[in-house]
């Protein structure tokens, strides 16, 4: 597998995801979508999880009523992908840490 | 084919035959026999160029030859080998000899011979260890019948390098001796596994990554999960291998791991 991108988004329940390195945020979701607005909160999210010190993990996953967010951080990368509550979470996780895995490598 | 020098090596080991041939700037081939081996090292004006004692050859067989302690030697003249294979100085040579030489009197305080057999110790899954590769090979290797020679021959090691590494696995309480074994005990490298595509794709991968304990790895954390290894559900086969990769130590194995794993899912989506 590539760890690409479009593997991710073939993974079934997927929305969409967000990619933000240092200032930079990248948004591709359906433009309805109730997250397609929230720069500056992702934004947000980005810099408190990114500066804290003693994050246990590298994957947040974050429940909403009618949706999961799954956070993936690698040194100042993090992607967070929007999904519905049926997706198969196990496999986000693996493709999600691949996708990321490939993104900072291309960043070296 | 002319012989002049000949002897055992009780009395005199293979290092000080070499000196002697070094000082004297000779030039041939060193016949050496243990009884069950025969190797060969040529020279050429006292200088090493060529060594090979089973399916050793070069540096590897001249240290192999170094460290035996019986059987015989003979010194045929101006016998030339088919090619070169020793580029390195001769203080270098006697230097990592005598090094081995002693890491083998120690090594045979333990391990009398390499005809010893040896099982694995029926108490290995309770204990948590970390292991080389070759370590796991020779490991994998291990069934309470073949000896140490056969198992060097089987991974194309040397049997003294074999030896050594025989020696840590005793030190780390991991063997025993073949002749204690019970018979009926169950190591964890013969768990037996489902025979599917899924699982096979599984235990190869893994293998590749971590060693031969993969599949007593797999059903433990089959286990933990309460995942049923028979079953076809997605969502149970993501969360092993999800699981799997996490034990897996190296990240880049790890990560690999689940680049396979993930494409054999995605595949059966």
């Amino acid at each position: 597998m590539k760890g690409t991108i479009k593997d991710l988004l073939k993974v079934s329940g997927v929305h969409g995801y967000a990619i933000v390195r240092e200032k930079n945020v990248q948004i591709k979701l359906p433009s309805k979508h109730k997250f397609s607005g929230a720069k500056n909160n992702i934004k947000m999210l980005y810099d408190s999880l990114v500066s804290a010190r003693n994050r246990p993990g590298n994957v947040v996953e974050i429940f909403l009523e009618d949706m999961v967010l799954t956070i993936f951080i690698s040194g100042l990368t993090m992607m967070m992908v929007m999904s519905s509550t049926r997706v198969n979470l196990a496999l986000l996780r693996m493709t999600g840490k691949l996708v990321l895995a490939n993104i900072a490598k291309e960043t070296r | 084919m002319n012989q002049d020098i000949s002897g055992g090596l009780e009395n005199t080991r293979c290092p000080e035959i070499i000196k002697i041939l070094s000082l004297g700037k000779r030039s041939g081939r060193l016949l050496l026999n243990n009884g069950s081996e025969t190797g060969n090292i040529f020279f050429r004006d006292g200088q090493i160029i060529h060594a090979q004692c089973g399916q050793l050859q070069g540096t590897k067989a001249v240290y192999e030859l170094t460290v035996w302690s019986s059987g015989d030697y003979r010194f045929f003249v101006d016998e030339t080998p088919d090619v070169i294979s020793v580029d390195i100085s001769m203080e270098d040579i006697l230097a990592e000899s005598a090094n081995r030489i002693r890491q083998m009197d120690r090594i045979t305080t333990l391990i009398p011979s390499s005809s010893v057999i040896y099982s694995l110790d029926p108490d290995i899954r309770e204990k948590e260890i970390n292991l080389k590769s070759i370590q796991w090979k020779v490991l994998a290797n291990i069934n309470g019948k073949r000896s140490i020679a056969a198992i060097a021959q089987n991974i194309g090691l040397g049997v003294s390098d074999a030896m050594k590494v025989f020696y840590t696995l005793l030190k780390l309480g991991l063997l025993r001796d073949a002749e204690f074994s019970v018979e009926t005990e169950i190591t964890p490298l013969g768990i037996e596994l489902p025979e599917t595509a899924f699982i096979d794709a599984l235990k190869e991968d893994l293998t590749r990554a971590i060693g031969p304990v993969a599949p007593f790895i797999i059903v433990e954390t089959a286990q933990e999960l309460n995942v049923d290894l028979l079953s076809e559900d997605v969502g149970q086969r993501s969360a092993l291998i999800e699981t799997l990769s996490s034990k897996i130590p190296d990240e880049g194995m790890s990560l690999k791991f689940l680049d396979t794993m993930t494409e054999w899912l995605h595949g059966e989506e």
